[in-house]
């Protein structure tokens, strides 16, 4: 696929974009324009994963590069105050924005959005699994301590 | 297939602060406390309830019992009244709460929590409030009001890290902690704050273990400690005339990984010769009295001195524990103190007078050890911590609230080699809190403990990533507790241990059989193989 790095770059600010208008008017300013990495935690990680993942769609596709920033993201979004479906929303914002700076969404990055949807179900699921072992790992050890 | 089904939600729902509609998920709150706990502490409202139902019992006249409640507050505690007054929401605290970077929700902005209570205060309290309403700020005071204020003050972990960026030094925790006790009036506690309230109460510590039970973990920890040094290490219990009473967190003879720490302490006292006693009344140095009222808080501290004085001793020494001393260090003095009945501490081995315990005659561990350190009084050999790549976070209440930012790193740097610290705006006293602080660390909000606690593992990866670390030190019982599940699910691979647990595996005991084992029993790294006792053991 012959789509430079440029075209990457705007997909990849325009979803970001998408991305952080689910959370309140109040807090965008913050989210968008800090870019401490230590002070904006949130902000930070939807940044870095997005244009990771907007870079390898329109390039190799690399899994070592898509794992981790889907990782990243899903496990912030499946802690903070969405639903499943809010919380996995931006992969599915990917259509409208490619449409809009590409022109069309061709059927190989269908595919492609597809299959960073799947990964995205599959990491939020295990994190949810995962929350639900550690707390139920701290009850095991509450349950020993004599008065609890 | 019915509309409902189809459904999907947009957006997390949120809207304008002013609305204090909340909607709780099981997750993300804690539960409320349990008739028997309000009972045992003789506080109003017992009933059964939860923060989910629809209707909280609230007492009839919630209203005015809340509203008479706020009026002497604000009479009795000039800072409440002069944090109701002076904020001029300039926003420098806005994005510096923990549980705001890590929720993304607005209302979590210091200076909004602070606005959840100050808009009742502007609506009742003040003259253009009572006249203008919501025109000045004002909000009435409804049954959502007080859901909402259970909602966010017990999201807040009373870190005050918002408060070191405030020009005015307003101080939000103080604001929760007002919010709390007004709450308290009204029954709406949480279980997970009353109940060690109550068990320090009835038995002298938050985990509700009698006396019994705290003479065998002691005596299992000297015997294990002996066992890995091959020396006879005794703990004198409830003895009268020591010199020093050593008061710990539970947790450190209860829970892992505290239990390690423990075992340093131990071993410390037994190379120094420490004449000390621990007690089974003042066994407990956390004080979750602080997480409900200064009333609570004052009745749990004041045990601690009354166990000094019967027992005698000339001064107090105190464990890892954060809030044990926020209590200690702010509040014992005006609460119970001047504790003239102790002597001013000074160190028997090398003499220093602990000028700034001169009120309330209670020294922290960290700055014993690291004066000890400080005379090269020890025998170090940090090599047998060569397995750990280390990194420091500041506990909340130690480093905000008594300023011990030097101490615990002396101590790290002496013991081990490899030390990395945290990026400077997530340390000292800009450190992030691990979220799980001031009574909200238990299982059935680790939603809410994992929001907040990001900002801190996040800086923990980042240190994990550019240097290797595998271990988060600190010198607090919650962290201790909690910080264990917040890196498993954000940075897993990093383990948690207290500052001592790190001094007891590079003391180098007089007469020790040699060492090959760390306290968690795991082998040293090769190299430090087979220094036990080694003459070439660095004097720190
Ligand atoms: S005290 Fe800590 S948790 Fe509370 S508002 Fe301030 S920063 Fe947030
Ligand atoms: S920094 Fe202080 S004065 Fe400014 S908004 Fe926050 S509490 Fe108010």
């Amino acid at each position: 696929m012959s789509v430079s790095g440029a075209v990457s770059e705007i997909v990849a600010e325009r979803w970001v974009e998408r991305t952080l208008a689910a959370y309140p008017a109040e807090i965008l300013p913050f989210l968008s324009g800090e870019h401490d990495r230590f002070r904006n935690p949130v902000g930070q990680v939807i940044q870095e994963s997005l244009t990771t993942l907007a870079r390898e769609l329109l390039g190799a596709m690399d899994n070592r590069a898509t794992a981790p920033a889907i990782d990243a993201l899903v496990r912030m979004r499946a802690v903070q105050d969405f639903s499943p479906s809010a919380a996995l929303r931006f992969i599915f914002d990917l259509r409208p924005v490619i449409a809009e700076v590409c022109g069309e969404v061709t059927p190989q990055l269908e595919s492609r959005i597809d299959e960073l949807a799947l990964m995205a179900f599959d990491r939020y699921l295990a994190c949810r699994e995962q929350i639900a072992s550690l707390r139920e790992k701290e009850l095991r050890v509450r349950a020993l301590s004599p008065a609890r | 297939m019915p509309e409902t089904l189809v459904q999907i939600e947009q957006k997390a729902p949120r809207g304008d602060w002013r609305d204090p509609h909340v909607e709780f998920r099981k997750g993300s709150i804690c539960y409320s406390a349990a008739a028997k706990n309000l009972g045992a502490l003789s506080l109003p409202n017992p009933r059964a309830w939860q923060p989910m139902d629809a209707d909280w019992k609230l007492p009839p006249d919630w209203k005015r019992i809340v509203l008479d409640g706020m009026k002497e507050r604000l009479k009795k505690y000039r800072s409440f009244r002069l944090f109701m007054d002076i904020c001029v929401r300039c926003g420098a605290c806005a994005d510096k709460c923990h549980f705001y970077l890590g929720s993304a929700d607005p209302k979590n902005m210091p200076v909004v929590r602070a606005e959840l209570m100050r808009s009742i205060y502007r609506r009742y309290f003040t003259l253009t409030g009572r006249l203008f309403g919501s025109l000045a700020g004002g909000r009435e005071l409804t049954e959502d009001v007080i859901k909402e204020w259970f909602y966010y003050f017990y999201q807040c972990t009373e870190c005050r890290r918002c408060s070191v960026f405030c020009p005015y030094g307003i101080d939000t925790a103080e604001i929760t902690m007002m919010g709390r006790e007004l709450l308290n009036l009204i029954g709406c506690n949480t279980n997970w704050v009353l109940e060690p309230a109550a068990n320090c109460f009835r038995t002298g510590n938050h985990l509700g273990i009698q006396p019994h039970g705290f003479k065998d973990s002691i005596d299992f920890a000297a015997e294990e400690a002996s066992e890995i040094t091959g020396l006879d290490i005794e703990v004198p219990i409830n003895r009268k005339g020591a010199e020093v009473l050593f008061v710990m967190p539970s947790a450190d003879y209860f829970g892992t990984p505290h239990y390690y720490t423990l075992l340093g302490y131990l071993m410390l006292f037994r190379e120094i010769g420490l004449d000390y006693t621990v007690s089974a009344y003042a066994s407990e140095g956390g004080n979750f009295g602080l997480f409900s009222s200064h009333e609570m808080m004052k009745r749990l501290n004041a045990k601690i001195y009354d166990e000094a004085r019967r027992l005698r001793v000339k001064w107090i020494l105190g464990g890892e524990c954060g809030h044990m001393w926020r209590v200690l260090h702010q509040y014992m003095d005006t609460m119970n103190g001047p504790a003239d009945f102790l002597e001013v501490p000074v160190s028997p081995i090398t003499g220093t007078v602990f000028e700034n315990a001169r009120s309330t005659r209670a020294v922290h561990i960290c700055e014993f050890t690291a004066d000890l350190i400080h005379h090269g009084t020890l025998k170090l050999d940090p090599r047998r911590n060569d397995h750990w790549i280390a990194t420091y976070h500041d506990s909340c209440n130690p480093a905000r609230a008594m300023g011990l930012l030097e101490e615990p790193r002396t101590i790290l740097k002496s013991v081990c080699r490899n030390f990395h610290e945290m990026p400077e705006n997530t340390i000292r006293e800009q450190t992030f809190c691990c979220g799980s602080g001031a009574g909200l660390g238990t299982d059935e909000n680790l939603e809410m403990r994992l929001r907040g606690g990001f900002p801190r593992a996040n800086a923990v990866k980042y240190v994990k990533e550019k240097h290797g670390v595998n271990l988060l030190t600190c010198i607090c019982a919650i962290d201790k507790a909690t910080l264990p599940t917040l890196l498993e699910y954000w940075v897993p691979g990093v383990e948690v241990a207290g500052v001592h647990e790190l001094l007891g595996n590079a003391l180098v005991m007089t007469g020790e059989k040699e060492r090959v084992a760390d306290l968690r029993g795991e082998l040293f790294a090769p190299e430090a193989h087979s220094v036990g006792s080694a003459s070439e053991a660095s004097h720190a």
